[in-house]
């Protein structure tokens, strides 16, 4: 294979066919295990020119090594993983939004916890570009959903040298280290959109990023209250395996959410149900070995949040802390609980607006 | 065909090893807690070894708020200042 280096971006030249092409990423450490497209030099500058600005601009910046995410450096991630160029702006976006220090994208990359990056996407762009919302809502089957999450696992990757073994130390990992973009159901849902709620003018879409640990199915075909069907999903909040001081999103399957919405209950009063509810006494917590007075302190101590019951562990610090949307199919009472990776004292949920060229 | 590069261009910081010490007889130890659950004890624990074994004083336990971030420099630069050496670890 001949191999010559000619500008400054350009990795090699060779005359080589799809899959020889195929198999000179992987050769390179490029992929996340699965075949990726060649990104050429026509693909990446469609995909750049999705955004107005120069290819230079820095987006993002790894905390530990200042290793930079250039929007040519994500361009070419997001062609290799699938992306069309309507879908950059969302990822630009998602990364904009990681870049804040108290998202802390190195620890939630590097930590045991095993944590990924999930994306939920809010506003009429999800239905522009095509995202699903609805039906196998975190399986595999829609481009956009799959290859937006891909592209941004093989930043964390390529770009900022996450990688598995040796700067990402994940005891197990979970399958959205592969892929973890939704879009948020916006037909049918009694609520304000997120990207309404997190107060993006009218007609903006925005991207939600949080350091979510894996996936929990809640199951409830039989509650047909607020309270029962709530109540379902607060346990497996506080489940002892999952229990910490950690953010929480909750994504309502549409039959969950209409007896919630029927019933009139906001997004606001579900928050505080479930933070409420999502609790372990002291004393079970002593009994499994995880209970410590400093997240004890730091729940009850000075500016606690009045739900907070004195002699419990809730999960999070307030009701703020756990997102609750809607998303997946018309049929079945399946909701699912995403835990947090574990947090400091920063936000690992942060959101930004998608800025479309 | 031309690829391009799927990584960052820009250069990976610069760091430099900390000379060897020659001897640790009777130097002076800084700890570096990261709040983990028992990472205090298991640090100090450690440093007494260094203590009994080489003389050696412990003259400062700083604290990180955050086990997954890097230490603020403000904290590294004082304890630079105070120690000769530091011990840090995980200590989940």
């Amino acid at each position: 294979m001949a191999v010559v280096t000619q500008r400054e971006f350009v990795a090699e030249e060779a005359a080589l066919g799809a899959r020889e092409l195929m198999e000179y990423c992987y050769e390179r450490g490029w992929t996340d295990g699965l075949p990726v497209v060649p990104p050429t030099i026509d693909r990446v500058k469609a995909m750049v020119a999705a955004d107005r600005r120069p290819a230079e601009t820095v987006i993002a910046q790894h905390p530990a090594t200042g290793l930079d995410l250039s929007l040519h450096a994500a361009a070419v991630n997001a062609v290799m993983a699938g992306c069309l160029p309507d879908y950059f702006p969302v990822l630009v976006a998602a990364f904009e939004a990681m870049n804040r220090p108290e998202f802390n994208f190195h620890g939630s990359t590097a930590s045991t916890g095993g944590s990924a990056p999930l994306l939920v996407v809010s506003g009429p762009l999800t239905d522009e570009i095509g995202m699903n919302a609805d039906v196998n809502l975190f399986g595999p089957g829609n481009r956009a959903n799959a290859t937006i999450g891909r592209a941004t696992r093989l930043i964390l990757r390529n770009v900022f040298q996450m990688l598995p073994g040796i700067s990402d130390k994940s005891t197990q990992g979970n399958p959205g280290k592969y892929s973890f973009c939704i879009a948020e159901r916006s037909r049918g849902n009694p609520w304000p959109l997120l990207c309404e709620a997190q107060g993006y003018p009218k007609g903006t879409s925005s991207v939600t990023a949080y350091a979510g640990g894996g996936f929990c199915n809640v199951e409830n075909h039989g509650g047909n209250t607020p309270e029962q069907v709530l109540a379902s999903v607060a346990d497996a909040m506080a489940n002892y395996g999952c229990i910490t001081l950690g953010q929480s999103v909750v994504i309502l399957a549409p039959e969950h959410m209409k007896i919630i919405g029927d019933a009139g209950w906001t997004r606001e009063r579900a928050q505080d149900f479930l933070f409420s509810q999502a609790k372990r006494s002291v004393e079970g917590m002593t009994d499994v070995g995880k209970y410590r007075d400093r997240e004890y302190d730091t729940q009850h101590g000075d500016g606690a949040h009045a739900l907070a019951e004195q002699g419990f562990i809730h999960r999070g610090l307030t009701p703020q802390d756990i997102l609750i949307t809607m998303g997946g199919g018309d049929a079945g009472g399946h909701s699912c609980f995403i835990p947090s990776w574990s947090r400091g004292r920063g936000s690992i949920m942060q959101h930004a607006a998608i800025k479309r060229s | 065909m031309q690829l391009y590069s799927p990584m960052s261009t820009t250069p990976k910081r610069k760091s430099v090893r900390a000379p060897v010490l020659s001897s640790i007889d009777g130097l002076r130890i800084g700890v570096l807690e990261n709040g983990k659950l028992n990472a205090e004890e298991m640090l100090n624990e450690f440093a007494s070894l260094f203590v009994q074994r080489h003389g050696c004083t412990v003259r400062t336990l700083a604290h990180k708020s955050n086990a997954s971030a890097p230490a603020p420099s403000a904290t590294l630069v004082k304890v630079a200042q105070e120690v000769d050496f530091l011990i840090t670890g995980l200590g989940d």
